[in-house]
Parts: structure tokens; sequence; C-alpha cells
């Protein structure tokens, strides 16, 4: 049996492929809020256990493990707060979109059962301003919710367990997505990340412990509650537990959202889930945990897309989202492109990052363009060191880990691509002629792209 | 004394007793102006200030943080078009192209009858169905150039 045919339970999207909302009538004919109730009877030192056994680690990025993150919460300080992470912007990371779109009373009983949990009576989710569908749905949802008795006071009928919830949006800003940053966009200002410590679950939103979590993370929790924690473990590979949601996109013949355990390989993701690469052309790398990950050569792909499998391939699985590039993209391009991106979305409070990431994006669009110099190389290697943790002037100096995510990718295209950069450099020229035409893929051939210029 | 929101004191009112501090009300509210009006100008940025409770200075502090807030009019259809990377590799650039060649539609500019407008924006989170753009609050994706055309024309 190849990956492709073999068949999983699909428990967090089963219906993606029809893109509907299912409303509360559907979700509880479904059997949907029953692990509310449930979590209402249980003690929340029990719920955190199940979830501590379970092994669920944060589907956001940093992969940290949810039981323990939530036992870090200061005894007997109150009130706390639940934040809902659907920031969602890490480029190449598109699996919370469908699971609010579709799924919004999933997220909803996730909620209840996670405040419940860790005792907070006030949960948000913050969702970014482009998601304009998902805040609606979720809006609507939460107010089905309410109107049941599922959200506010007294949920369920029962006496003092309260749980609010405010659906509140983002308006274009990356850095939104750090922790830190969300909460103090959510207390009304800038989204300017804190220096930790204090952490959030100690300190978090006006001051009070809170815990964050990704929208993934918490829907996972009820089906955790239904299923037992060994379900959930039956899909392992080291230290990597539970089905995940991968999102797919670039050059492969079928991108999308895929619902996968962490034994799958990266190779078998994308050439038997993913039909392989489109018009059967070769692949040139593949960035597998989203766009601040190092990138990988075909040659890396044959991993389990789980954490320690990815990171023995010398990359990090991050927020398990795939970018497949083929032969027809030049790297130099692909990574000024993505430091245009840090460049941008950095939030500028702290030096390195704020100028780090400007100065790479200001070289590599040089000698994407033609204007390179040989040690400019060099210079880049200084700034964004080797896409290690801790290496050059950057990682692990800023206040944030964007600093960190502008400077990976950078560093490990210099060490995947050398030549290429050098190429580039002693050519005067992006040696991928046409590259915007090649690309696209034959989407836009007509009339007026036929004298195409070299971008 | 407020024009933009007089008639929307209630709502804002309802939300404010939503949060545990009032200042959280800043992003909700701006966005209510953008609704309505399409951008957010200096008189509606002097009048969140008062209804939040606090400077204009840190309104406009906030409304130049976020790129999805306008700080001058758009068009009736403000088009974000995507190009990062998933979507630059699938033809965003082409797309770009198709808008501004087939459609007059051109980065940064309102088009003479003030029906759209285009901004070029990072990802947003369709990586999957690239290339992709959002037309007002509506997302597209894996466009064509004979689906741009199909959007294009549904918007009056
Ligand atoms: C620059 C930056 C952007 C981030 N963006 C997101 C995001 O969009 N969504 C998300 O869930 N986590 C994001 N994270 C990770 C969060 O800081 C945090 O670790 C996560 O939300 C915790 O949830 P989890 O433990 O459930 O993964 C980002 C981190 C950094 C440094
Ligand atoms: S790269 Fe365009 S939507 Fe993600």
């Amino acid at each position: 049996m190849t990956t492709a045919t073999a068949q999983w339970e699909r428990v967090l999207l089963p219906n993606i492929e029809q893109d509907q909302t299912e409303w509360l009538d559907a979700y509880v004919a479904g059997g949907g809020y029953e692990m509310a109730r449930k979590a209402l009877g249980m003690a929340p030192a029990d719920i955190i256990g199940v979830v501590k056994d379970s092994g669920l680690r944060g589907r956001g990025g940093a992969g940290f493990p949810t039981g323990m993150k939530w036992g870090f919460l200061p005894q007997g300080l109150f009130p706390r707060y639940l934040a809902v992470n659907a920031d969602e912007s890490e480029p190449g990371t598109c699996k919370d979109r469908p699971l609010m779109e579709q799924r919004p009373h999933s997220l909803i009983e996730g909620v209840i059962c996670s405040c419940l949990a860790i005792e907070a009576q006030q949960a948000f989710i913050y969702i970014r301003g482009e998601y304009y569908k998902a805040a609606r749905v979720m809006q609507q949802a939460v107010e089905e919710a309410y109107a049941k008795g599922f959200l506010g006071k007294n949920i369920f009928g029962q006496q003092g367990k309260n749980v609010d919830l405010v659906v509140h949006r983002g308006a274009g800003a990356y850095i939104c997505g750090e922790e830190t940053a969300l909460l103090t966009s959510l207390e009304g200002y800038r989204g300017y990340p804190k220096l930790k410590p204090p952490f959030p679950a100690v300190s978090g939103l006006y001051g009070k412990p809170t815990i964050i979590n990704n929208v993934e993370t918490i829907v996972d929790v009820p089906h955790i509650l239904r299923r037992g924690a060994d379900w959930f473990k039956s899909w392992t590979h080291e230290r990597t537990t539970g089905m995940r949601l991968y999102s797919v996109s670039g050059h492969v013949k079928k991108p999308g959202v895929y619902e996968l355990p962490p034994t799958v390989t990266l190779k078998d993701l994308i050439y038997d889930i993913c039909g392989g690469i489109r018009n059967d052309h070769e692949l040139k790398f593949v960035i597998p945990g989203g766009s601040s990950v190092p990138w990988l050569k075909p040659h890396q792909i044959d991993i389990p897309m789980s954490h320690e499998g990815v990171a023995a391939a010398g990359s990090m699985l991050g927020s398990s989202a795939v970018m497949v590039m083929d032969h027809t993209v030049c790297p130099v391009w692909a990574v000024a492109n993505l430091s245009h991106f840090y460049h941008h979305e950095s939030c500028g409070q702290c030096t390195p990052c704020r100028e780090g990431s400007a100065w790479m994006h200001k070289i590599l669009r040089r000698i994407e363009q033609g204007g390179g110099r040989m040690e400019d190389l060099d210079t880049l290697r200084d700034i964004a060191g080797e896409g290690k943790p801790g290496s050059g002037m950057i990682s692990g100096k800023s206040i944030c880990a964007l600093g960190d995510a502008a400077a990976w990718p950078v560093g490990s295209a210099l060490g995947q691509f050398h030549d290429e950069f050098v190429e580039h450099i002693e050519k005067g020229c992006c040696p991928y002629k046409n590259k915007r035409y090649w690309m696209a893929g034959g989407r836009f051939v007509n009339e007026t792209f036929e004298k195409m210029p070299v971008l | 004394m407020p024009t933009i929101l007089k008639d929307r004191t209630d709502e804002i009112e309802r939300l404010a007793v939503r949060y545990p501090s009032r200042r959280s009300i800043m992003l909700p509210v701006l966005w209510m102006v953008q609704q309505q009006e399409g951008w957010i100008s200096q008189q509606a940025m002097a009048e969140v200030a008062d209804v939040v409770g606090t400077t204009v200075a840190e309104v406009y502090e906030v409304v130049s943080f976020y790129t999805m807030f306008q700080q001058r009019p758009v068009g009736r259809h403000h088009i974000a078009l995507c190009d990062t990377l998933a979507c630059a590799i699938c033809g965003a650039m082409e797309v770009a192209e198709y808008l501004k060649t087939k459609h007059g539609i051109e980065k940064k500019k309102v088009t003479p009858d003030g029906r759209f407008s285009l901004e070029f924006v990072e990802c947003i989170g369709a990586c999957s169905i690239a290339p992709a753009m959002l037309v007002g609050e509506t997302l597209h994706g894996n466009l064509t150039p004979d689906g741009i055309d199909a959007i294009l024309a549904q918007c009056p």
C-alpha cells in the first residue's frame, strides 16, 4: 500500500473538500459539545493530565508541550486568560483558516475545555485581519453558542462555571502571531513583542497569567478527551504525537491541507499524496516548516515529518507548512522574496532585527538584479550566520524570534546554493531567464506575455 | 462632536464591556471606521481617540503600524494581491501584469472611475490555492486570466 492510498481517519477536518461551515445543530448532532460537558465534570488537573499524557505539542511553530505550558500557571493567581492564536501569518501556513471556516464549533469546544483546564473565565480568539470570512464565521458561531448557553455565565447550566469568548481581529501584522506581540495588540497597542521572562503564563494579558495556543492545538484538546491519550499517541514518531495538518503549497500537482500522522515522510507527502512535481519538473528545494526554517534539497527529503525527523535533516517542522519549489525557481530570487517579507514585517523595536532584515534584503536584491559583489557573500554570512539558532548578528540577539526567522532562510540558502549566488555575481545577472513566466507554469500564456521582459 | 461615529455609540459601548480594559476596543473601533468609510481620516482618528479615551497621537501610532488600515481613500473594491513566495512562484507577478495591461489596475493607485485600487501584500494564508488575492473582503485563489475577468466583472 502506498502512502496515498493508506486511509487515516480524519478528525480535524473530515470534509475539507466540501468547504462548508458546520453550524451548531450539525455539530451537536455529530456528538459535538459532549467533551465540553465531560470536561465540566472533571478536575482541572485531570484535564491537564490527559493533555500531558497525550504528548500534544503546540501546532503554532515552536512545538512546545501543551500540558507542560499549562502547568506553568502560578498557583492561586486569578483571573487568568486564554488567547487563541489565529494570526496564522507564517508564509506557507494555511491550515487554521479552513479549521475556523469549516468547523468553528470544534474550536469553541476546544476553548471551553481548555478554559476549564486552566481555570480561565475569559478567552480571546485573535484572528488576523485578512481572514474576513473566518472572523465572520467564528463570530456567528460564538453567538450561536451563547444563545444555547454553551458560552457565557453558568455554561451548560452549571452554577459558577463561566466562559466568555471574544473574537478579536488583527489588522495585518505578521508580528502579532508572536505570543507577546499578540497580547500587546489585543490590549490596543502596536504589536510589539516583549522580552521574556516574564513569560505570559505568569504575566500576560493585562499583566495577568495568560495561556496562548494555536488554533489547531486547542482543537486537538476535545479529541484527546474523547478518545484518550493513547489514541492520540497511536501516531507517534519519537516525541511528536497525533495527526496534524500539513499545508502544502508551491509546485506540486495537488497543493492543499492534509491531515496526516507524523510518520509520513516528506518524500511521500510530495510525490505520493500531492501527486509529485507539476509538469513532471525536477524538484529544486523544499521549505518544510513555514518560510522561516532552513531549506532542504532533494536528497534530504526522505525523512518523517515530525519535529525530530525534520531536525535530523537540519531544518525544523515549525508550522508544518511545506513549500515546494521546482527547477524554474531561482533560489537567490526566492530568498530575496522571503527577506522582503521579514524586512516588511519586522516591528522595528530592536536594532538587530530591524536593521539586519533590511540590510539582508538590500544585499540580496542587489545580487539578484546583477549588481552583487563577492564581498556581499561574506557580509551576508556575517549577518545571517549558518542558518542555525544563535549564529550570525541577528539570531538569538533580538527581542523575539522574528529576527531568527529572518536570518535562518538566508543562512541556509547561502549554504545550500552557494554556487548560484556566485554565478549571479560573476555573470552580473540572474541566470534564470524569464523566470516569472516559467514559474507561473503556463497559466498566463497568451499574446500579452509572449514578449515578456526579464524581471 | 462625533460625526463619523455618531450612530455607533451603542455598538461601541456593547463592545467595551466585553474587554477588561477600554483600550482594547482600539482595533475593533478602527475597523468599524474603515468598514464604514473605506479609510481612516485624521478626523476619524480624533473621534476614535475620544471614544477610546486616549490621544490622537496614540491612535495614529496604532493606525500607522497595521498595514490593513488605510490612511488615504481606496477604490470601491480594494484588491490585496499576495506576492510572497508561494504565490510568487505560482504566478502572482503575472497576475499583477494582467491586472495592469488588461484592466488598467496599478499598484498603489486608484482607477480613475474609483472602482478599483491595488496593493501588494504579504502572505494572506491562502498559499495552497496560490496565486491568491483579496477583493474587498472576499478571498479568491487559483487565479487565471479568465477567472480574474469574471471576478472583476462582478464588482460594480
Ligand atoms: C514572529 C513569530 C510569528 C509567529 N506567528 C504565529 C502564528 O501566526 N500562529 C501561531 O499559532 N503561532 C505563531 N507563532 C508562535 C507563537 O509565538 C506561540 O509560540 C504559539 O502561538 C504557541 O501556541 P502553541 O504552543 O499551541 O503552538 C509565532 C512566533 C513568532 C516568533
Ligand atoms: S504566499 Fe500567498 S497566500 Fe501565502
